[in-house]
This record gives C-alpha cells, structure tokens and sequence, in this order.
C-alpha cells in the first residue's frame, strides 16, 4: 500500500488535473466574454469591419470612450429605440410581478387545502406550460389572439360582447394607458410562467409545521388572521425569493414578443433583450449592443444583489 | 340551524369555492393545449372560416401529412439535431457536474475556495451580458452554423456542481477510503463509487438540463443561420413565418414539437415538479 504522503501526493494530483481544464474552460467561455463585453461598450465595434490586430478593435472599429452610453440619453433613433425598450421592459416586470403574485399565492393556499390525492394532480396540470417550449406557446397564443379566426374574439363575440380590431397590432389600443399588446403578451407569459411560483409556493405552505396553525387555533383565529399573522410571515422567505426570480427572468422577457409582436406595434412591446439581440446580430452594431447588455446587467445585478443581501431567514421553525 | 351543522354547511361552501377556482383554472390551463390539438385537425379552409368553429367538423390528419411529406422540412433531421444537442448537453453537464462536485465535497488542495467563488459567481453572469462575445469567440473557433456551437458554450453547469456538491458531501467517507484501501484510483473511485450514489440528482439535473436544452431559442437563433442545422423550436419559428397563411399547419408543426416533451413530462412529472419546488431555478 502506498505511503500517506504518496496518497495525498495522487489526491492532489487528480484534483489538480479536473480542475485545470475547467478552470481554462471557463477563462475562455466566461472570463473573456466578460471583459470583452465591458471593453466592447466603449467601442464603436461592428464584425462586418475589419479593425485593429485584438479582436477587431480600433482602427475601422474607434474607441468611443462612454460615447455608447451618453449616445442612450440623446435624440437619435435607436436611443429612443432603446428608452422605449427600457420602458417597456420594466412595465413589463411591475405588471407581471403582482399578477403573478395573486394567482399563484391564492391558488397555492387553495391547492395545499385540498384532498391529497387531487393535489398532486392539479399541480401536475399548474406546472405542464412552463415546461412546453416558448415558441410553441407564442404561436399558440398568437393563433388565439387572432382577431378574425382566433379562440379569444370567438369566445368574446359569444357573450354578445365586441372584441378589440387587433389584440397584438393595434398601435392605437391602449387600457389604462398600457398598449393593448403588451396586456396581451403579460397574458400569455402569465399562463407560461405561474406554475413555477406556484409549485414554489405549495412546497413552502407544506413546509410550515401544523403546531404553529394548531397553537394559533387555539387563541381563536380565523381563516383571516391566520393568513395574515401566521401563513404570509413564514412564507416571507419564499416570497422574497419569488420575487426577485420573477423580476429577473422579467427583465429578461424574450422569446413571447419576438416570436408573437416582433417588438411590434410601434416597439410597444420592444424589451430590453430584443432591442441588444436586433442591434448586436441584425444590425451588427455590437459596441452599442454590448453597451445597453451593461445596463441591463447592471439592473439584474442590482436585484440580484437585493436577494443575496435580505435572503437570509429571519425565522427559524 | 344548529351551531354544528352550520360549521358543516360553511365548509361544504369553502369546498365548492375551492373546486370551483381549482376548475376554472384548470379549464384555463388546458384550454390552449385543446386548442392547438383541435385546430391541427381542422382543414386550411375550416381553420380560416368565420365565423369559427372550436371543434374540427371533419377531423382531417391532412396537416401533418403535409408536413411530413415536406420535402423541405425533413422532420427526422430536426429532431436529430435539437437530440444531439440536447444529449450531449445533458451527458457533459451530467459528467463535469458530478466530477467537479465530487473534487469540491471531498478533496483539499490549495485554491478550492476561490475555485469554488470563480464558479459560483457563473450563476450570477446573466447569459445576455456575455453573448455578444461569445458569439464572437465562436466565429474565431469556426463554431459558427454547427451545433458544436451550442454544446461548447454549455459544458460547465455552475447550479450542477454546486448540487452535486451538497450531495456528495453526504455520502459517507468510509465508501471512499474503502475503495483507497482496495487500490482502486481516484478516477475509479469516482466512477465505480460515488457515481452509482448519485442516481437521483443526476436525474434531476439531468432533465432539467434537457428539458432547457430542448426549448432553448435565443441562442440557436444567433449561432445556427443554415435551415438543415435548425433545432425544433428555430424550425418552428421558421416553418410558421413562411406558411403564414395556413395556419392549421403552423398549429400541427406545434403539436408535433410540443407532442415529446409533453410526453416526457407525463412519465417524470413527479421528480420535475419536485425539483422545480425545491432548486427554484428556470
């Protein structure tokens, strides 16, 4: 057998050999494409160009300097473009936020009441959107919205009610001073997207012990006081968590509107993502692409951040 | 009234209630999947038709015969290409997890702590800040239209190690020096050992790794450009843009990709509810 010393020798050997790869690996996959994407905003970089000898950049590809980002405050048209997406990107997220938040709260505390061997069933059901494929989802809910032949006009006209001319190409459709559009896509992304919160949610309610509800019996609360006082602190973790995940995969909104409005009409429904996805890959525009990919890094950092700093329990059960 | 039977009473009005929201829901949820089901069966004529109709009048299988006779949609291709690229995704994320899971619960060497933080900090990278470079750096390597293009970029999975991690660190050590006592290497102790230990969460990571893998367009859309290499949900986009004026095609082209995942999550359903319930990751 061989010696103690030869062993930790060989252990450390091994551990030396995986980690290498993976560590170049992820210089070159992750590290770089960091510092690129930072560099990047300061230049006016096109691949179509030639530029200089590093990676294309200089030469016919110029150091800007923050020209990129003081470009976002001017009058030029992708700009605005851009101010446009940023706005429609957080309408976005504050919509989806607390309608997802009163479908799935309710609905978990209903679920987690109800007879065990239909529990499992309709979380099963809740949950089968979020894992079909969003260009399935987009083209199906496109089909519904569709104003002649669609399932929602027919379904409107039925009650004797008459439907919007367009419910994703109407510029001039608005509902409380939100694009009819972008109601129609929130729609559509929170029938995709509640069955996770939902699952989330029902995993937490089962997680609170019966002693707490029993002991709050006992002093005579109602169904009420018990949600308030008892359920929502215990679930104040959960919430928080479901918070942020929901802010950050909404600020990230992609698929649904490029494949069901193409940020249309009249970029009502341009996100942030598809604004950095048309200028780096359509137009080939990658410094100012790369530049507006920091502002929205600097967002989902910021939420990330917010999520690290206050996720820690304060209630131990 | 008696006090009693009327506590009964108003739990029989909770539980109807109850029922109720529940079958509303449920109707909600399910209705667009009927939807997409029943019009892939209606005729190019019905499906336009106004005013329309919810049930096909003459179920036809017309629509998929067209597809799968479609010269230019050589079906048995796409689901080869978003297979392979889902398979490969799935056994590199499955072996790089496990490995350096394992290295990270049970060796020590100088620099694991800051390995560990380089790794973890990947979780926070959102994936549209780096790729715009990645892009880049896949036109320096050649990668470019190919698939490698989208298993390159995904071969170390932060969430996996990190599970795999917490996993391993308990299994006990016993199995390992045992297996250090029988002469076996390092590498054979991690395949012959603690592999076998980890059935259930590779499980796990493995389908959510496929089932990400599998509906993943954003990046498939800015690596692939030739229509032979497209993955399923790039052939979709594609295949309704260009019959735009059918729509009872672009509704059976759904069903057909949405048909294997709907049918992997029926046989596994319970372990990917589970998991979403308790990672909470997307």
């Amino acid at each position: 057998m061989a010696t103690p010393g030869s062993l930790q020798r060989a252990q450390r050997r091994f551990a030396f050999s995986v980690m290498t790869p993976i560590m170049i690996y992820l210089m070159v996959f992750s590290l770089l494409p960091m510092i690129w994407a930072v560099i990047l905003g300061f230049f006016d970089y096109s691949p179509a160009r030639v530029g200089g000898s590093i990676f294309g950049l200089g030469e016919s590809n110029p150091f800007v300097g923050l020209k990129n980002y003081i470009a976002m405050f001017g009058d030029s048209q992708p700009a605005g473009v851009f101010r446009h997406s940023v706005y429609n990107t957080f309408l976005f997220t504050v919509l989806v936020l607390p309608l997802n938040l009163a479908i799935t709260l309710p609905l978990a505390i209903i679920i987690e009441r109800s007879h065990a061997r239909v529990k499992g069933f309709f979380r099963a059901v809740y949950f089968l959107p979020t894992v079909t494929s969003a260009v399935a989802v987009a083209l199906i809910w496109g089909a519904i919205y569709n104003p002649q032949a669609g399932l929602l006009n027919s379904l409107i006209r039925t009650i004797g009610l008459t439907p919007p001319k367009a419910w994703l190409s109407d510029p001039q459709a608005f509902v409380f001073g939100i694009p009819l559009a972008m109601i129609a896509l929130i729609v559509a992304h929170l029938w995709q997207d509640f069955g996770y919160n939902l699952v989330i949610f029902i995993a937490a309610l089962q997680g609170i012990p019966q002693n707490l509800r029993d002991a709050a019996m006992v002093d005579g609360a109602n169904e009420q006081q018990m949600f308030w006082y008892v359920t929502l602190p215990l679930l104040q973790p959960t919430l928080l968590f479901v918070c942020v995940m929901t802010i950050l995969s909404s600020l990230q909104m992609f698929i649904l509107a490029q494949v069901m409005t193409t940020g249309g009409p009249r970029e009502q429904t341009t996100t942030m993502l598809m604004s950095i996805y048309s200028n780096a890959f359509r137009y080939q525009n990658m410094g100012w692409a790369a530049a507006m990919s920091m502002v929205l890094f600097g967002i989902i950092m910021l939420f990330t951040i917010i999520q690290f700093r206050f996720l820690r329990s304060d209630w131990e059960y | 009234m008696t006090t009693q039977s009327r506590t009964t009473y108003v739990h029989l009005i909770g539980a109807v209630l109850r029922y109720t929201v529940l079958g509303i829901g449920l109707s909600v949820t399910l209705l667009p999947f009927v939807y997409v089901l029943l019009s892939s069966l209606k005729t190019p004529s019905e499906i336009i038709h106004i005013p329309p109709t919810f049930f096909p009048k003459a179920p036809t299988w017309q629509n998929f015969t067209t597809i799968f006779g479609d010269p230019k949609v050589p079906l048995g291709l796409f689901f080869f290409n978003s297979s392979i690229v889902a398979v490969a995704r799935v056994g590199v994320t499955l072996f790089t997890s496990s490995l350096a899971g394992y290295i990270f619960a049970r060796y020590e060497f100088g620099g694991k702590g800051v390995m560990f933080a380089i790794i973890m900090a990947q979780i926070m990278i959102p994936f549209q800040m780096i790729m715009i470079p990645l892009y880049l750096i896949l036109v320096k390597l050649q990668l470019i239209d190919t698939l490698w293009g989208l298993i390159i970029p995904a071969m170390i999975d932060a969430f996996g190690i990190f599970m795999m991690r917490q996993f391993i660190e308990g299994i006990p050590r016993e199995l390992i020096d045992a297996g250090r006592i029988d002469g076996a290497s390092e590498f054979q102790i991690y395949w012959n050992l603690i592999l076998p230990q980890l059935s259930a969460p590779l499980a796990s990571l493995g389908i959510f790794t496929f089932m990400a893998t599998w509906n993943d367009y954003l990046w498939p859309l800015i690596v692939i450009t030739t229509h032979e290499r497209r993955t399923l949900p790039l052939l979709l986009t594609w295949y309704s843009n260009s019959h735009g004026s059918r729509p009872s095609l672009t509704m059976a082209a759904s069903v057909i990709v949405l048909l294997p995942i709907v049918l992997i999550y029926i046989l596994f359903q319970r372990q990917i509810v589970a998991n979403a319930a308790t990672s909470g990751f997307k």
